[in-house]
């Protein structure tokens, strides 16, 4: 009984598996795609092996993924399956230490990347990779430092591989208000900050943070707190706080979580008041823009948010970004933050180690470039698959950058960036004096030395 | 008759007063979860379940059809339409820019930049016209505050159920459930039985290490299991959490059985005994139906506990279509539609809905079963 029963689920499984299978997206060898790149994996024969990747993305981005896979599948024979899930931080970590890890991880951050690859669950991707990652991504030898660890035994070596890189430093408008308000694009933070007095003086309200998110409440915040660390020091002392050299309660931290302070905490500056930004999800903060009459004007977020603006919503006509500026007077360039998702190999095998080779090939970007929302420091690839004029318009801030910093809260130790820090900044939205805070940050991150 | 057993006491007022506060108090989010379930998508986002039977009044933007659209009516160009859709709606005012949303009374008409006027009827016709041609694909923003009745659907279900895999893992969560159940308790009645009835050294010891075992916590064991089912080559499959939670589920289920079993008359065993049963026709002849009140009852909280469970699912099978769980689906969906409450309701509902009817079917047994050993001793 049982055993009939358990062969059921089997077949069911296989019968599930099979209906997923999907075409090409894109037909091979038409279009502006570097299809020699395509042709070239056929060389690689893997029919048989099953390659496992287990990552963070969902929903849409689970079946932009899988449009990618497919040609690896199609041009190796090789069978991919990707499983996405929302807890993947907690998951990976039980998978590696009970011994069933998938082939390939997709880490959103590179600091738990960087945990597992200290306990000995990365394998190493070689010398090989790293001179790859150095001469073909844009400023190379910073993606090769972002993704080198320590091993379990304390030796350095390159374990994580960038794919896919996020804009952090966006403001998100809609179009249409600015234009009923009269109200011009700022091009710098002194403008930003002005427009958002002038908006105030209207009658209107200019931002929407919410910083709500589960488990991660708190992680918008630290966003804004490293664009307002760019903007308001060089990228130096950036580094030093990142690596803790510069305390985390010094007057140069303190004065950036000020910076995020004179928005959020600002009750005329943000929608609902400043006690509404802890308590509103970030999912839903960006709603107020569409609202009748608009909640509030402007949004600062990651490129990923337009999945949670209203179904129907068009970027680029409903709704908008520019680059939410730097300081004029502070001759400190144009400073960027991105975040990027880090592939290491957590089961090697022959499969692992030829989709990391896929990964490296140009049309492993370019599928996805063609879609929606990815960005990449590729320099080998064909910009002018990017069909969205938005996405390229990102790649233009990506490329205008003067400064392009990782997401610092990604590169601190999991206690911090992905704990206090978040934790804390709720506290600060809250009404906690930005001293205490940060005093309290640092005297955690000192319990970890 | 008030006074055959005792004085009724005058606050009886008070106590049943109480009684029906906690009742409302815990009823009362889980209706409106229930009618939220059952709303329209717009509906949810302007207004709050209690006022789900009245019309709602919401600010709506509208796009008018693509101005190169337009028709020339004498020496205007005009663009006409209705702005609701397919739904029905009464318009109560109207603008034609986000900072004035409701500047004019339908009907009115309104001046807009470079020589264009707009007019939307109450009905939602509007009539946009223009001395130019006009050109583009984008639709004119229209601004509109209108009082739609109230709409009940079962679209949510419909979309939960067909396009969000929610069925995929209501069928994953049976087949964790059920075999978690039966397993359990078939072992567990043979224990049971054992170890209340059958005479052999060190019972006494058993029966405490199995108590014993009812306080570790099963969090210890999770990794350490994970990694056995790995190295002995079952892996994450069905059969390791079944087998996870029969381990888990067993000294409770022991327990449990083993009181209730051990309070049966003593006499009617010997009895059998006598007349030359062995003890597995003991067991299934007069044990197992005797003791079924206790039987159901643990059934339902292990049923409930799997059901329910995300922690051991979670560890023990993979995030693959044809392994998640329902609990594991609903923890997806609030990361990727946490805004999309109407999905979240009716989803919540479609999980608890066997917990509900099973508890409902076999409730009367539950407070029998609760009551097993309790008076009797062991």
């Amino acid at each position: 009984m049982k055993n009939s029963f358990y062969a059921g689920v089997a077949t069911l499984a296989l019968v599930a598996g099979s209906a997923t299978a999907q075409d090409l997206k894109f037909t091979p060898g038409e279009g502006a795609f570097n299809w020699d790149s395509y042709e070239a994996l056929k060389s690689m024969d893997l029919s048989g092996e099953t390659i496992s990747v287990f990552g963070p993305w969902l929903t849409a981005d689970k079946a932009l993924v899988e449009s990618v896979l497919a040609y690896f599948e199609a041009a190796t024979g090789a069978n991919v399956e990707y499983t996405g899930s929302d807890s993947f931080e907690q998951q990976i970590v039980i998978d590696t230490e009970a011994g069933s890890p998938p082939n390939i991880a997709i880490f959103p951050q590179p600091g738990l990347a960087a945990d597992l690859a200290s306990k000995g669950f990365l394998a190493p991707l070689g010398e090989e990779t790293g001179n790859w990652v150095r001469e073909n991504y844009a400023a190379g030898q910073s993606w090769v430092d972002l993704g080198t660890y320590a091993d379990a035994n304390g030796g350095e070596d390159l374990f994580g591989f960038f794919y896919k890189v996020d804009l952090k430093s966006l403001v998100w408008y809609v179009p249409e208000n600015f234009e009923d308000a009269g109200y011009e694009v700022p091009e710098s933070m002194e403008q930003l900050k002005a427009l958002s007095d002038q908006i105030v003086a209207d009658g209107g309200t200019p931002w929407c943070i919410g910083l709500g998110s589960g488990g991660a409440t708190g992680w918008p915040a630290t966003d804004w707190v490293e664009d307002m660390m760019l903007r308001t020091q060089p990228p130096a002392v950036y580094d030093a706080w990142v690596s803790n050299e510069l305390p985390f309660d010094s007057p140069e931290v303190v004065g950036a979580i000020e910076e995020f302070g004179a928005f959020a905490r600002n009750d005329a500056y943000v929608a609902g008041g400043a006690g509404a930004v802890a308590s509103t999800d970030f999912r839903d903060s960006p709603k107020g823009l569409f609202a009748s009459p608009p909640q509030c004007y402007m949004h600062r977020q990651a490129s990923f948010i337009p999945s949670f603006f209203p179904e129907g919503t068009v970027v680029g006509e409903d709704a908008d970004f520019f680059y939410f500026p730097a300081y004029e007077g502070k001759d400190l360039g144009k400073p960027v933050l991105g975040a990027g998702t880090v592939f290491g190999i957590t089961k090697d095998s022959k499969g692992a180690r030829a989709f990391m080779e896929f990964l490296k090939s140009p049309i492993a970007h370019e599928i996805w470039m063609a879609q929606t929302g990815f960005l990449t420091p590729h320099t080998g690839v064909n910009t002018d698959v990017f069909t969205d004029p938005t996405v390229r318009k990102m790649n233009d801030i990506l490329l205008n950058a003067d400064t392009f910093r990782f997401d610092g809260s990604d590169l601190m130790p999991g206690a911090i960036g992905a704990g206090v820090f978040w934790t804390g900044m709720v506290d600060y939205a809250g009404g906690k004096d930005a001293g205490e805070v940060a005093s309290s940050i640092q005297s955690t991150w000192d319990s970890l030395k | 008759m008030d006074n055959i057993v005792g004085q009724r006491s005058a606050l009886t007022w008070a106590v049943n007063f109480a009684v029906i506060f906690m009742v409302v108090l815990w009823t009362v989010p889980t209706f409106g979860l229930l009618v939220s379930s059952f709303r329209d998508r717009d509906q949810i986002t302007t207004s709050g379940w209690w006022k789900s039977l009245v019309s709602s009044e919401q600010n709506i933007i509208v796009r008018s059809q693509e101005p190169e659209k337009n028709v020339k009516d004498g020496d205007l160009y005009v663009l006409e339409g209705n702005i609701f859709d397919a739904t029905s709606g009464e318009v109560r005012a109207f603008g034609v820019n986000s900072r004035e949303p409701m500047a004019f009374l339908p009907g009115a008409v309104a001046e807009m930049a470079k020589g264009r006027t707009m007019t939307v009827a109450e009905n939602g016709d509007y009539r946009i016209t223009s001395v130019e041609e006009m050109t583009g694909t984008r639709g004119i923003r229209i601004f509109a505050t209108s009082v739609t009745p109230p709409k009940f659907t079962l679209d949510n279900y419909e979309r939960v159920l067909f396009s969000e895999g929610i069925w995929r893992s209501f069928i994953n969560t049976f087949t964790v459930t059920i075999p978690a159940t039966v397993i359990p308790i078939l072992i567990a009645a043979f224990a049971a039985y054992a170890l209340a009835w059958m005479e052999f050294p060190g019972r006494a010891l058993l029966v405490a290490a199995i108590v014993g075992l009812l306080v570790v916590p099963l969090q210890m064991a999770l990794i350490p299991l994970l990694r056995l089912h790995n190295s002995i080559g079952i892996g994450k499959e069905y059969l390791g959490i079944w087998l996870a939670h029969t381990g888990f589920g067993l000294p409770l289920a022991i327990y449990l059985l083993r009181n209730y079993i051990a309070g049966l008359p003593r006499e009617i065993i010997e009895s059998a005994r006598v007349d030359g049963a062995t003890d597995f026709e003991i067991f299934r002849r007069i044990i197992l139906p005797l003791s079924f009140p206790a039987l159901a009852s643990f059934a339902i909280f292990q049923f409930l506990w799997v059901w329910n469970d995300l922690l051991v699912a979670t560890v023990f099978l993979g995030n693959t279509e044809e392994q998640l769980v329902m609990t594991g689906r609903l923890r997806e969906l609030l990361g990727s539609r946490g805004g999309d409450w109407e999905i979240l309701a009716a989803s919540a509902f479609v999980s608890i809905a066997v917990p509900l009817l099973v508890f409902f079917t076999m409730q009367r047994y539950l407070v029998r079963g609760l009551l097993a050993g309790s008076v009797k001793g062991g």
